[in-house]
């Protein structure tokens, strides 16, 4: 198991990302009903471990941070998933 | 070393799926770059048909460049400000901006870099297939207008190839206005 996508909010956020180029933080605590804190801390691990990608930019004066998933998150998240699969195929 | 059980598994995937179920990629097409270039490609054609009849100066020619310098710019800037307006961009999005620009982008080197193969008529006949094709291919993605848009663009230039010579020009022309320019300002009419 990839210990890093057991976090319920993470896979969530990879999950968010997989059909998107760009997804704006505030989309993203939208999506997933999280707090800005709370999606913040575990944004930074994603990038961090370079699963996730992250660009700040100024949108109308305004400062705006978008995230995209990396080859690496996707082959990662494709491969966690498989692994969360079989525990429930073995399980059952 | 954290642990996960067959029920936080399940609960896991559930939640992966509903939110690959949720977020379906929406393709936004931009009605503002359809007005601008199918105005700009009906000018051009009509603009040589007029000035090959003799109708209107041949220096009328040089308004040519400028046009179409301002069309690039204007995509440019306004795609460079789409972008970074966006809270979402799909992979879908990302593709439909590259299917845009290359389609265009080889219609505007044809036209200006092989108008030896691609003399007169050609040139403009280049555009409206270059315009079809973009249209084409946001139909594909479940745009009923882009569908009709593009039918129209295509049949246009079926309807200009059995046209009297002196016509073809203003034929291809109306598809480039009724099909491209028309699909992008009812895009304009539906986001409003």
């Amino acid at each position: 198991m990839d210990e890093l996508l057991l976090s319920k909010v993470r896979l969530g956020v990879v999950a968010e990302l997989l059909n998107f180029d760009w997804v704006a933080f505030s989309e993203l605590a939208r999506a997933l009903e999280v707090s800005n804190g709370n999606l913040g801390a575990h944004l930074i691990k994603l990038v961090d471990a370079g699963y996730v990608e992250e660009e700040k930019s100024f949108v109308n004066r305004r400062p705006q941070t978008r995230y995209r998933l990396t080859t690496r998150g996707r082959d990662a998240f494709a491969a966690h998933v498989s692994r969360l699969q079989a525990l429930l195929k073995a399980a059952t | 070393m954290e642990r996960i059980d067959a029920a936080q598994a399940r609960d896991h995937i559930e939640m992966v799926d509903r939110i690959l179920a949720e977020s379906p990629p929406r393709l936004c097409s931009g009605g503002e770059y359809f007005v601008a270039w199918g105005i700009a490609s009906a000018y051009l054609t009509v603009l040589f048909q007029l000035v090959d009849r003799g109708l209107v100066a041949a220096s009328a020619v040089w308004s040519a460049p400028v046009v179409l310098g301002a069309c690039v710019v204007f995509s440019i800037v306004r795609g460079r400000l789409t972008r970074r307006a966006l809270a979402r961009t799909s992979l879908v999005q990302r593709e439909f901006f590259n299917v845009l620009w290359l389609t265009l982008g080889l219609a505007f080197i044809v036209d200006v870099a092989a108008f030896r193969i691609f003399p007169g008529i050609a040139g403009a006949a280049i555009w409206s297939v270059a315009e079809a094709i973009v249209l084409l291919y946001i139909g594909m993605h479940g745009n009923r207008r882009a569908q009709i848009a593009g039918i129209l663009v295509v049949v246009s230039l079926i309807v200009a190839n059995f046209a009297q010579l002196g016509i073809t020009a203003y034929v291809l022309a109306a598809g480039m206005l009724a099909g491209y320019a028309g699909f992008g300002a009812s895009e304009l009419l539906a986001r409003d």
